[in-house]
């Protein structure tokens, strides 16, 4: 064979190949176009309505009802937040939810990561069994216990009362079971090391194992924090003092007209809005960390 | 130490662990206390009310002063036969049921798909901006469900966004919140199915017609439902995709070599895989969606027409406002019989299967 | 080899510190934003004290809080016993909750379909034969309040239903005064001439409480005259829904949620109908929402069977678990009296209980004459008990009026009526 044929056999080889990637190539971008484009419109689905939110509490009512898609309010008004922050008892209630949020989280803490070192690390007899309780125990679903949580509150005297709200919500499956397979990662040698220098099981758990679980410890608190924050139906049966009223409670009644009409929405919106800021301020600080997390997102 | 046999006293090495409980003791104890503010708080709230849920279901106690006091009485069954022996109570334990059932059909499913279809899509390597992306899709799920109701009121009232939007599409849309017509309803009779055929319209069960029980979500229901796939979808796409990442690369690159095209490749070697955190998410989706409160004694307490009743507001309602607590309890329990069953069934329906059937191994192309 | 994260080993104990002090300062009492917030501490006190009263009240709005609230502060004043006043966001299911709970207030409003239940049960102290005005209060309001033959509560005011109209729209559609209605057709006459691109004739409720008033004129109802059968499924009755259907199909008449509305008082006062059925606490709302809407309020035109409407009511119930009953028997006999329902008339339109402030009522109030004139042909709601869950029931089904099997209807509510009036026995 002459070189030349041989060449422009393997130079045609070469551009068939050529043709071929860049056809792939053109395809691959046509691909990623689209995928771009179908993620960009779903993201904006997602996102506008909470645009509308804030916008919509800047709007006079009728303006909400006229032009409920637009997002820059034709005429700027602050009355659906002066009516809300002055002229009703929604400062109580955000301080009610608070005061809980802090008290559950914190408590929250303290106990799971008590309980899950035990169940991780510490031999005791029943250990399994206690476990298995709490894995069984995640499987009631909470609407069931509505009632007779109310009972039970009731009979021990905490109804109507912040020890009603906080002190059944301390303690939750999930947590647990988020804390016990986290020191269950824990090497043991740390531990070793801890009690050949002495240190009984308390101050290994203290001092030693807990500072090391700052990372499941953080995914904790977020979970707490959201979980008691939005939390609703636990807050109807556990109190009925105004005084005690909590964000959640107290917007949903703005939802059923107990300050507005029915066409209100101004002043309902900007409820909403601003009773998903602490939320959302926490999930944009710790969002690495929030969808990182494979087990125990569980939306309650 | 070997014991010595004769009655010679031989001198042994010190004991270096002290007698007494020793190490294993003090954990013990320490185990025991560690666990005791858990076990306390999870015995109280949530063992104890089961239980007395339970007393309070077969008794006749009417609200007042203690259930465990002697004057309220033991009536075995009666509040469960009420919930099926026809009347009132019956029919709306009926309707709560079908309202739920359909809201679980559309809702898992849908979300499901939903939030892995995000989870391939955000995952990809190529794309840039996931981050943002991810954000985006999970936002809605930190929010309380009492804001998202609240926002969904707005969005869909009579003249409100969506229906802004359906009139730049030159159509009329309905008054969202407040129309009770079934969807599988309104869709039959587009196709002209107006009234219900006598054999469905008969019989019935637990107090609804046939035709009834397949009326579908109402309208209402349905933005519910559009509300449930928003507010639990970028949750689970987190899961998916925590699962995807952990699916090696390998495995992927195995398939493309073998001449797998992308969605052969998705469903033949990575659906496979998802398999446990499908059904994770199929769990939560299920135990979720028959729980379904918050949203209702926001929104619509049931209305429009009942419609968007479900056995957890029922339950509720028949307690704290028609004082029924002892059927108020019955429902619960039976709602949730109705959970743990369907966790069960749906796990004999996704479990592992040891062999891949021979029509789903898929067959090596020969390379020219 | 450990790391010690000094400033996590720092931050946990100041987080239980502050969660500490939170919680002390919380357990102090929630401070209230509102004066009519606190009823004193909840379930930790004793029920020994008699030195303050619980009052719980569902309000229809802020004039009523405030008329209330001065009423029962000028009482404590004179008194010398301390009472607070809590407003309820569900009446019904905090009072419910209370009860069980073993920690009901003192004082509260009852109504008419919750005082079977709470009476049978013993939850109400039937105070009724030691009120000293007793025979003061309307006949009807007496026999709506008494169970088992005991009065249990003394009615605190009444409502009736009438026709309040946009004189505006009335005159724009070129009607006159010779034109209001005085029967059905007259009814369905005027709204269809009402009936604009932006406002529609007639709007009101889609419930029992609204579309009784036509099931009365019909000469129908739900219960018969002597209380044990149910008359749901008569031909006067799908008569008065057949008329009400046709104004919807119409399109004369519409739900207040069609037209974007919480209640018919919202529909009227914001212009979008020009008509609606309402009751006295109409008055409240229009003068401090709607302040300038012209209205004029017309007795409800007769139906076949002559004029009818509905009459709403309720009591000051007190518990009988109350120990503070002599307190609470004083006080509800202050804001039962002449000059205290005569100020609650002025401050949010209801109708006093007695008839002595008849005569003052209507001289005071001339624009709402209708209402009090309308208590002579007006019916009660039915008191047996679960009455209200087949009338929730009932309720359901009006909102699909506009399409509904009104036979089936009627039959449906007569089922379940007759199912409630026979357990009741």
């Amino acid at each position: 064979m002459t070189t030349t044929s041989q060449r422009t056999e393997a130079g045609a080889a070469q551009d068939r190949r050529n043709l071929r990637a860049d056809r792939s190539a053109g395809r691959q971008r046509t691909a990623t176009i689209a995928a771009y484009t179908v993620l960009v419109v779903l993201a904006l689905i997602y996102i506008y309505p909470f645009l509308i939110t804030v916008a919509t509490s800047f709007k006079s009512d009728a303006e909400a009802v006229s032009s409920p898609l637009g997002l820059v309010p034709q005429t700027w008004t602050t009355a659906a937040y002066e009516r809300l922050l002055l002229r009703s008892d929604f400062p109580l209630w955000f301080q009610n939810s608070a005061i809980v949020t802090l008290c559950v989280t914190t408590g929250r803490v303290f106990i799971n990561s008590l309980a899950g070192y035990a169940l991780a690390r510490l031999q005791f007899r029943g250990r399994a069994l206690v476990f298995a309780g709490v894995v069984a125990v995640m499987a009631v679903p909470g609407v069931v216990l509505l009632i007779p949580k109310f009972l039970v509150i009731n009979q021990l005297g905490i109804y109507d009362s912040y020890a009603g709200m906080i002190i059944p919500l301390l303690a939750d499956a999930a947590g647990i079971f988020i804390m016990k397979n986290f020191f269950e990662s824990v090497p043991r040698s740390v531990e070793e090391a801890a009690r050949i220098d002495g240190a009984g099981p308390f101050r290994t758990y203290w001092s030693v194992v807990l500072p090391m679980a700052r990372p499941a410890l953080i995914t904790l608190v977020i979970l707490s924090f959201q979980g008691s924050w939005n939390e609703l139906s636990h807050f109807i049966v556990a109190s009925q003092d105004p005084a005690l009223r909590t964000l959640t409670k107290g917007v949903a009644q703005l939802a059923s007209g107990a300050l507005s009409q029915g066409s209100q929405y101004p002043i309902k919106l900007a409820a909403a809005a601003i009773m998903t800021i602490p939320v959302a301020v926490l999930f944009f600080v710790f969002q690495r960390r929030i969808m990182n997390v494979t087990s125990g997102a569980v939306k309650e | 130490m070997s014991a010595p046999t004769g009655a010679t006293s031989v001198t042994t090495a010190p004991r270096t662990t002290p007698r007494g409980p020793g190490i294993r003791g003090r954990e013990a104890a320490a185990g025991w206390l560690f666990i005791a503010p858990m076990l306390i708080i999870l015995g109280l709230f949530l063992v104890v009310p089961v239980l007395m849920a339970a007393w309070v279901s077969v008794s006749d106690w009417t609200g007042r002063g203690s259930p465990l006091s002697s004057t309220v009485g033991f009536v075995g069954a009666d509040n469960f036969r009420q919930l099926v022996a026809g009347g009132l109570p019956t029919q709306d334990f009926g309707t709560a049921l079908r309202n739920n059932a359909w809201y679980v059909l559309l809702v898992v499913p849908l979300q499901t798909a939903l939030s892995m279809f995000l989870a391939v899509m955000v995952n990809r390597r190529i794309l840039r901006g996931r981050g943002a992306f991810r954000t985006a899709f999970y936002f809605p799920s930190v929010t309380s469900s009492v804001a998202i109701t609240v926002l969904f009121l707005f969005l869909f009232s009579a003249s409100g966004a969506v229906n802004k939007l359906v009139g730049y599409l030159s159509a009329e849309g309905p008054n969202w919140f407040a129309d009770a017509r079934g969807v599988v309803h309104i869709a039959l009779g587009a196709v002209g199915l107006d009234q219900a055929p006598a054999a469905l319209a008969e019989h019935g069960f637990l107090g609804l017609s046939w035709w009834a029980w397949l009326a579908g979500p109402s309208v209402a229901m349905s933005v519910f439902i559009v509300m449930a796939i928003f507010t639990t979808s970028g949750t689970f796409m987190l899961l998916f995709i925590a699962a995807l990442q952990a699916i090696a690369g390998d495995v992927e690159e195995a398939a493309v070599m073998d001449g797998a095209n992308g969605w052969q490749r998705f469903w033949f070697v990575t659906l496979p895989m998802l398999r446990p955190t499908l059904f994770t998410v199929v769990t939560l989706g299920l135990i979720g969606c028959w729980q379904v409160f918050d949203q209702i004694y926001t929104g619509t307490q049931g209305g429009p027409a009942k419609t968007t009743l479900t056995p957890a507001y029922l339950s509720y309602t028949a307690s704290f406002e028609s004082h029924q607590w002892g059927r108020g309890a019955a429902i619960a329990f039976v709602l949730f019989a109705i959970i743990v069953t369907m966790t069960i069934l749906q796990r004999i329906v996704l479990r592992e299967r040891t062999s891949v059937p021979r029509r789903k191994r898929f067959v090596r192309e020969d390379r020219p | 080899m450990h790391r010690t994260d000094r400033r996590f080993r720092t931050a946990l104990p100041l987080a239980l510190l502050t969660t500490g002090a939170l919680t002390l300062t919380a357990c102090g009492g929630g401070s209230g934003f509102d004066e009519d917030a606190d009823t004193g501490g909840g379930g930790d006190e004793t029920p020994a004290e008699t030195s303050e009263l619980t009052l719980l009240i569902g309000s229809s709005g802020d004039s009523e809080t405030d008329a209330v609230t001065a009423a029962v502060d000028a009482w404590a004043l004179e008194s010398g016993i301390d009472a607070t006043v809590t407003v309820a966001s569900d009446l019904n299911q905090e009072l419910s909750q209370g009860f069980a709970a073993g920690s009901p207030p003192d004082v509260f409003y009852q109504s008419t379909d919750q005082l079977a239940g709470y009476a049978s049960n013993g939850s109400l102290w039937a105070y009724g034969s030691e009120l000293a005005s007793a025979d003061d209060f309307y006949p009807s309001l007496v026999e709506n309040f008494t169970y088992d033959g005991e009065l249990f509560c003394a009615p605190k005011d009444f409502s009736t239903l009438a026709l309040v109209i946009n004189t505006d729209a009335w005159a724009a559609a070129g009607l006159t005064d010779a034109d209001v209605p005085t029967d059905w057709d007259g009814l369905a006459a005027a709204a269809a001439a009402l009936t604009t691109d932006t406002q529609v004739g007639l709007s009101f409720g889609p419930e029992y409480q609204r579309l009784g008033v036509f099931m009365a004129q019909a000469g129908g109802g739900l219960i018969s005259q002597d209380g044990t059968t149910a008359i749901a499924d008569s031909p006067e009755n799908l008569e008065a829904l057949t008329y009400v259907q046709q104004m919807l199909v119409d399109g004369v008449l519409a739900f207040p949620s069609a037209i974007d509305s919480g209640w018919g008082g919202e529909a009227f006062g914001s212009g979008r109908a020009a008509m609606t059925i309402e009751g006295n606490w109409i008055m409240g709302a229009l003068r401090n929402d709607y302040p300038d809407v012209p209205f004029l309020v017309a007795e409800l035109p007769a139906g076949p069977a002559g004029q009818g409407t509905l009459q709403f009511t309720n009591c000051w119930g007190i518990a009988a678990d109350s120990p503070n009953q002599q307190a609470a028997l004083e006080l509800v006999e202050f804001l039962t009296s002449t000059e205290q329902q005569a100020g609650f008339a002025e401050a949010f339109g209801v109708m006093p209980s007695v008839l002595s402030a008849g005569d003052d009522f209507r001289t005071a109030f001339p624009d709402q004459v209708a209402f009090l004139d309308s208590a002579e042909f007006a019916i009660g709601m039915p008191t047996v008990q679960g009455a209200s869950d087949v009338i929730g029931d009932l309720n359901g089904q009006i909102e699909g009026l506009a399409t509904a099997d009104l036979a089936g209807l009627l039959t449906s509510v007569q089922t379940n009526m007759q199912a409630v009036l026979d357990s009741a026995g």
